[in-house]
Order: C-alpha cells, then structure tokens, then sequence
C-alpha cells in the first residue's frame, strides 16, 4: 500500500517562488489501477514524480508498505526504485543506440528476469527483436518502453500521459495491453493524464486543481477502452 | 551567424595542442634556420659533428612532435564538427527543411579555425619568450659561435596563418560533407547508426547482460574517443618516460619540456574524451537512473569501456618512447664517441605506471561522482 501524507512542494526562490504542490494526502490500494485528472500545470507530474521516488517533497512523507522513502538516501532510493517501480513516458525515452531486445533488457536485468522475451511477445513486438527506436512508430516505441518498464517486475508502475503522443486508436490499444497485463501479472498502476475517457477505465480517480486533490472516487463497474469507445 | 564564437570556444582543447605543437616546431625551426646561418664560420670538425647532431635533432623532433600533434589536432577537430552536427542536428536538420543551402550552413563553420588562430598565436609568441634561453643551452658548451635570434616571417606564415586558414576550410569542408545527407536523417534521432549495424553482429552478442551491452554500445558508437583515451595515455606513458630517460642524451630543459608537454596533451585529450562520453550519454545515464540501476553500474556501463583502452596506450607508449630514444642514439648521435649506452629504464616505467594509474581512477572517481549529480530529471529536459 502507498500512502502520502501531507506532500508540499515548491519551486523557485524568493519573489518567484511558487507552491506546485499544496498538501496531498491520499492512500493508494495494492493492484488499484489510479488515474490522476486535472488541468495542465495542475502539479500532476510533479506528484507523480514526489510518490515514485524521482524527486523530493520539501515536506511530507511517502510510505510504500509503512516504509517512509523521503527518509532515504539517493542510494538508498535508486535500490527502492530498482525494486519497485516502473516508469511510462509520454516521450518514451527509449536508449536511441540499443535495440528492441536491448531496451526491454535494460529493465529485465533489474529484475533478473530472463523470459524477459514473453513480454517483448505480449505486446506484440516479436517480429521486431532487432529493429532500433527510429526505425518504430510511435505507437511501437510506446510499447518498447511499457515492455521495458514490465519486464523489470515493478510493484508499481507510473504512466505520465502514455498515449499523450499518440493517436486514439493506437493509444487505446496501449492502454489495454496495459490492462491485460495488469490481470496477468498484478501490479498497482498509478496514471496521469487529461483525458476523460481514461478516467473511466479506472477503479480510483483522482481530480487535482491547482496543487490540492478537488475530488475522489471510485468507478463501480471498470470498462475498458474499446467499451468505452472513444 | 549560425555557429557563433560561443561554440567555438570549446575547442580550447584545439588550441592548447596547436599551442604546444607551434611553440617546439617555432623554437627547433627557428633555431635551425639560425644555426645555418652560421654554418659557415664553423671551422673545427667537432664543432662541425656537433652542428649536424643539432640539424637532425631538430628534424627529429618537429617531424615526430609537430606531425603527432598536428595529427591529433585535425582529428579533434573533425570530431569536435562531427560531435556539433550530432548534437545539433535537429537545428540543422530544421533550417535544412526551411530551405538553408548546405554551404551556406557549412560556411559558418569557419569560426573553428579561430581555435587554431588563438593556439598558434599563443605558441609562437610564446616560442619567442623562451627563445633566448633556449639557444644558450643549445650551445651551452660553447662548441658553435654565437647564435643570433633572428625573425623568420617564413615561419610566421607556415606555423599561424596557414593552419588557421587550413582549419577554417578544413572546417567548412567537413561540416558540408556531413551535412549532405538527408533533411529526414538530421531530424530523426540516430538513423543512419541504426542502419547501419548489422543484425548479425547484434546477435552475437545476445545474451549479454545490459551493462556489458551498453558498455560495448558505447565504446563503438564514438570511435574517436577511443583514439583519444588511447593517445591520452599514450603522450602521458611517452613523454613521461622519455623525459626521465633523456636525462644523458639531451639538456634538462627538453626534459622538462617534453615532461610538461606530454602532461597537457594527455590531460586535455582525456578531459575532452570523458566530458564528451558523460554529456553524450546524460539520457542514459538519468534513464538508468529511473529505472533503479546505482550509481555504480551506470559508471561502468559508460566509462568502465575505457579503461582497458587506455592501457593499451600506455603499452603503445612506452614502447614507442624505446623506439624514438634507440633512433635518436643510434641516428642523430652515430659520430659522437661517447655517447651515453641507452637501456630500458625499468624504475622510470613502473613510476609512470604508477602515476597513470593514480591519476586515471582519481580522474574516473571525480567523473563517477559528476555522475552521481546528474538529475533523473534530466531525461525530462527535452
Ligand atoms: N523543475 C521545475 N522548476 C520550476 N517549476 C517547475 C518545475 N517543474 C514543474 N514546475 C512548475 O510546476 C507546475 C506544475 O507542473 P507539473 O509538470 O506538475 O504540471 P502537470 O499537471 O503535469 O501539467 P501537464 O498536464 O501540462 O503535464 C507548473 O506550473 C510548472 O511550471
Ligand atoms: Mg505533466
């Protein structure tokens, strides 16, 4: 379970400074599938960033399992995210110069994950082992880089915008992989994003405004994309 | 102005070597055209055995350090526009598409030789301050007549103003040429690398884990850093040595010189290869980062690659050094009858193995932790 108690977080100095986020308390269920909504420049990234681990809140606290990770050392919070979480960009941030294969090795390694190729299967790049990024869509890189984050066995897995860069039909079909996965593998998927139809595939949803949470709820029956039909 | 002074000043490393290489081959050549003047009021034949011991040493030297350094100055220069359009490309590849003409892109290049410029012109001022010095010990055993430093324009022209105009067309030259592919390749990230690997080569290597990949990926994907850590350990094993064991065939200064001149050239060159390694691979670096690999892994992934490579230049080095020291004895001091026997100097090698080391992992040590500073956030700075 993922609990964040009261995270505030600013930036700038002086004059300039400004509170993006202003007191975020939440808890987050084991094998929840989460969606953070809220308007652009809302503080959503800059919240996904502060619970996985990438950035620090200037206060407030974050407990995986009762284990407060602001009260790490960067040592000690690379080796918690190593055994813990998995990153989806909107920009993918594939290794340019590595392969497929490659690519989906550097999270599989992590995790000693040798049948690291099932998963390259699963999300239907089989033919494409030795194809490099540039020579992808996008829609394909998107899904070198969710075959990357699941092959390294995250308990938890962050999406900031993943179909943000993608057309409907493609970025539909990357969010039900998605799904899919979660079912077969089980893990907690934390996601950002602005649109709508998303929200409604989710078991919580998460509105934000303005670096504050405005509303929570759960959806009753989950629909997945193709239901839902956008 | 497409490519402004700005960029340019970070050939520093350019100018440092041009620096080094123009003030030897000023102070050996300008001596040289000196000690001819005088060639004919020598009268004694020792003196005359002396006079072309100085001729040839002179020889030897330009041709060995002038040729070596010109050498690498090109090379760097060339990586240096290689590593600018690769860096820039999506720039370029954009003024491309907005209809720039190749040369009128490359023609902006020219500020580059400006490096060459400001090195030359630093060396040969700087050829000219120690001059005076420099012909007393040449003649210090007084077995020549006295040497006048006289002002060769000559020298001016070949050692300044020609590599200064030859870099700069050197420059647009090269820049045109690489600009010549495809808009769509400049835009798109790493098309033409991808291309061209073949795949059978990749499956070799398979089942490798990824450090061990990423460690060979890097390595191949910029060869020239490869020559450059190489001939970084190679001046400093080369010229460190030599230094010590010229102590009997040559004056203190050259020692001194060469000792001061294999130091710069190899901390240059080294400081060029590892900053470009770690700032071409920031992206890498932070994404590892993300994804939980330590602090550890990622420096061995990026730099661990070099090490064995710079000891092979340190190997390459030390026997180079045997080799021009046994031609010197043997060539240019044959008519002298004492001439001091030349051995392997065993003690000076291990010291200088010593020292490399040190310095290499101390230089390694203070990288891994400009590593450790890199931002995960880093991969978000588009
Ligand atoms: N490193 C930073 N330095 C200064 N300000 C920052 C930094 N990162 C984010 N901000 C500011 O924090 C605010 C929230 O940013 P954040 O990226 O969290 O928004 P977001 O909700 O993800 O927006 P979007 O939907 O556009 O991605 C913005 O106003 C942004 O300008
Ligand atoms: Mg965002």
């Amino acid at each position: 379970m993922i609990k964040a108690e009261d995270i505030i977080k600013s930036y700038g100095n002086g004059e300039s400074r400004f509170q993006v986020l202003k007191g975020i308390s939440l808890d987050i269920e084991d094998n929840d599938f989460v969606v953070i909504l809220g308007a652009s420049g809302s503080g959503k990234s800059t919240f996904l960033n502060i619970i996985s681990g990438l950035e620090r809140p200037d206060s407030g606290k974050v407990f995986y399992d009762g284990k407060d990770i602001t009260a790490l050392s960067d040592n000690e919070v690379t080796s918690f995210r190593k055994e813990n979480v998995g990153f989806i960009f909107q920009q993918y941030y594939l290794l340019p110069n590595m392969s497929v294969d490659q690519n989906v090795k550097m999270g599989a390694d992590l995790a000693d994950n040798k049948d690291y190729k099932t998963i390259i299967e699963a999300v239907g790049l089989g033919e494409k082992l030795h194809k490099y990024p540039s020579e992808l869509s996008g829609g394909e890189q998107q899904r070198v880089s969710i075959a990357r984050a699941l092959a390294k066995r995250p308990k938890v897995l962050f999406l900031d915008e993943p179909t943000g860069a993608l057309d409907e039909q493609t970025g539909r079909q990357i969010l039900d992989y998605i799904c899919k996965l979660q079912k077969e593998y089980d893990f907690t998927i934390i996601l950002v994003t602005h649109n709508l139809n998303i929200a409604k595939m989710a078991d919580t949803v998460i509105k934000m405004n303005s670096g504050k949470i405005s509303e929570i709820y759960t959806n009753e029956t989950k629909k997945t994309a193709y239901e839902i039909g956008w | 102005m497409l490519v402004g002074i700005k960029n340019a000043s970070k050939l520093t490393g350019i100018s440092i070597i041009a620096c080094c290489a123009v003030l030897i081959c000023t102070m050996f050549v300008n001596f040289y055209f000196d000690v001819r003047l005088i060639e004919n009021e020598i009268t004694s034949e020792l003196s005359m055995i002396f006079y072309h011991a100085q001729v040839s040493t002179v020889k030897v030297v330009c041709l060995v350090s002038g040729g070596c350094m010109l050498l690498t100055a090109v090379v760097m220069l060339l990586f240096y526009i290689k590593h600018y359009i690769d860096t820039h490309k999506k720039e370029l590849g954009i003024l491309k598409a907005l209809g720039y003409s190749n040369l009128k892109i490359a023609k902006s290049f020219w500020v580059f030789g400006i490096s060459a410029f400001i090195g030359t012109a630093i060396g040969y001022a700087g050829a000219f301050l120690i001059m005076p010095r420099f012909y007393a010990l040449q003649n210090e055993d007084k077995l020549l007549p006295e040497i006048a430093i006289n002002f060769h324009p000559s020298i001016l022209f070949y050692f300044v103003l020609l590599p200064t105009v030859c870099f700069s067309a050197l420059s647009v030259c090269y820049a045109w040429y690489k600009l010549k592919k495809p808009v769509l390749l400049l835009l798109k990230d790493h098309l033409q690398t991808a291309a061209k690997t073949p795949h059978h080569r990749i499956e070799k290597n398979r089942e490798l884990p990824f450090v061990e990949d990423l460690k060979r990926n890097t390595l191949k994907s910029k060869k020239a850093l490869v020559f450059f850590i190489i001939f970084a350990s190679f001046c400093f094993s080369a010229m460190t040595q030599m230094s010590f064991s010229m102590k009997d065939l040559s004056s203190e200064m050259m020692g001194v010189m060469m000792l001061v001149i294999g130091l710069v050239l190899a901390f240059t060159t080294l400081f060029l290869a590892i900053t470009t390694v770690i700032s071409g691979n920031t992206k890498t670096i932070a994404m590892m980062r993300v994804f939980g690999y330590s602090q550890k892994e990622c420096c061995r992934a990026i730099l661990g690659g070099y090490r064995p490579m710079s000891y092979i230049g340190f190997v390459i080095g030390t026997g180079y050094q045997y080799g021009l020291l046994r031609l010197m004895v043997d060539i240019v001091f044959k008519d002298f009858e004492d001439v001091p026997v030349y051995k392997f100097d065993v003690p000076v090698m291990l010291v200088s193995l010593v020292c490399f080391i040190t310095i290499y992992e101390i230089l390694m040590y203070v990288y891994s932790e400009k590593i450790k500073k890199i931002s995960v956030k880093e991969i978000m700075i588009e």
